[in-house]
């Protein structure tokens, strides 16, 4: 149960981390980016994304497996 | 930037990326001290430096075909698992961990640094720096082998007494990984210091190296891919870019061939020496203004 609760805090994660790669792939979010004037902020945007799929590989670890 | 200066800006680039001397550092401070008159900050040098890196990531992408390939594969087998059981898979699962902190720190800190460090003077101290950290590693491995009882043995011997890559900890990964970040300052190299990462996670030389190599391909490709777009923009001399490009991916090819021959006996104390040394006499060329 642990791991599934684990799991699921990580989907959660992920989520949260694929809303902050939009809001800086539209130019929302300007937290700690180089150019400001930039309505486009795509390496941010890509970090994140690559943030969000690492979150969701560990929640595949993290879930209990059945065992068979 | 003329062809003559690209070409040697290219192989100035292939070599250092891969040999543990910075080549942020050298990129910085050699122009400062031939006196070339194109800048760092110049748009048009961004474009430039994405064609190197593109080069670069394509020599180690090639020279690790057969790898990445497994690596790749045993990422989505065991992604969608959620369980590892080959070594290619655990080997991709730490190259993930590992290229997290770098990406992080990378994106976050990266203008930052440049704007503060990116200085031929500031880049030549850090120089001094970094060939302080490969001899401080290398004590450190030595202390390591003392422990290990295996001073009196011969150099392969002595290697062969440490670790692969695909079975270091996860924990370990992502400190190597963190490590890159210290690239950000000019002068500090990310091989350097990604090979001392892994030396004091108790990797053999070679096999440090190979994995701090694994690690950089991720992050020198993404770095040059996310600014190819800036290629097509007007006044960028594509040939002789092209052409130093091509020079850093023959360059860095040959270098990483000989640093994985060189590192099954060899340490990083020459290249620490090189640094202190280049870093002082460039420091003090650069203050003397010569």
């Amino acid at each position: 149960m642990r791991g599934n609760a684990l799991a699921a805090g990580l989907v959660a994660l992920a989520v949260l981390f694929v809303i902050v790669a939009v809001l800086y792939a539209f130019g929302v979010l300007q937290i700690a980016v180089s150019d400001p004037s930039s309505h486009h902020h795509y390496t941010h945007a890509i970090l994140f994304t690559g943030l969000a799929v690492a979150s969701l590989v560990a929640a595949n670890f993290a879930r209990q497996k059945k065992t068979t | 930037m003329t062809l003559a200066q690209a070409l040697f800006m290219g192989l100035l680039q292939g070599a250092t990326e891969l040999f543990p001397v910075s080549s942020l550092g050298h990129a910085v401070v050699i122009p400062s001290l031939l006196h070339w008159s194109f800048k760092q900050s110049d748009p048009s040098f961004v474009p430039f430096l994405t064609l190197l890196h593109l080069g670069t990531a394509g020599a180690l992408l090639f020279i690790y075909r057969s790898q990445w390939v497994a690596i790749v594969r045993g990422f989505f087998t065991a992604a969608f698992r959620g369980r590892i059981s080959t070594e290619p898979e655990r080997l991709s699962m730490l190259l993930l961990v590992g290229t997290i902190p770098a990406g992080i720190l990378g994106v976050f800190l990266e203008h930052q640094f440049k704007v503060l460090f990116a200085t031929p003077r500031v880049a030549a101290a850090f120089l001094v720096v970094n060939g302080v950290l490969m001899l401080g590693f290398e004590f450190l491995r030595r202390r390591a082998e003392g422990r290990a009882a295996v001073a009196e043995k011969t150099r392969i011997e002595q290697e062969e007494s440490f670790g692969d890559a695909e079975h270091i900890s996860f924990r370990a990964a992502a400190l190597v990984g963190a490590c890159q970040a210290l690239a950000l300052v000019p002068g500090i190299s990310r091989s350097g210091v990604t090979i001392g990462g892994g030396l004091l996670a108790g990797l053999r030389h070679q096999e440090a190296a190979r994995f701090s190599f694994l690690l950089a391909t991720p992050i020198i490709a993404a770095a040059g891919l996310i600014e190819v777009p800036q290629l097509f923009t007007g006044g960028v001399p594509i040939p002789e870019y092209t052409a130093g490009a091509v020079l850093a991916a023959v360059a860095a090819y040959l270098s990483a061939r000989f640093l994985l021959r060189y590192f099954r006996s060899g340490r990083l104390d020459p290249y620490g020496i090189y640094c202190i040394a280049a870093g002082v006499v460039s420091f003090a060329l650069l203050t003397l203004g010569a």
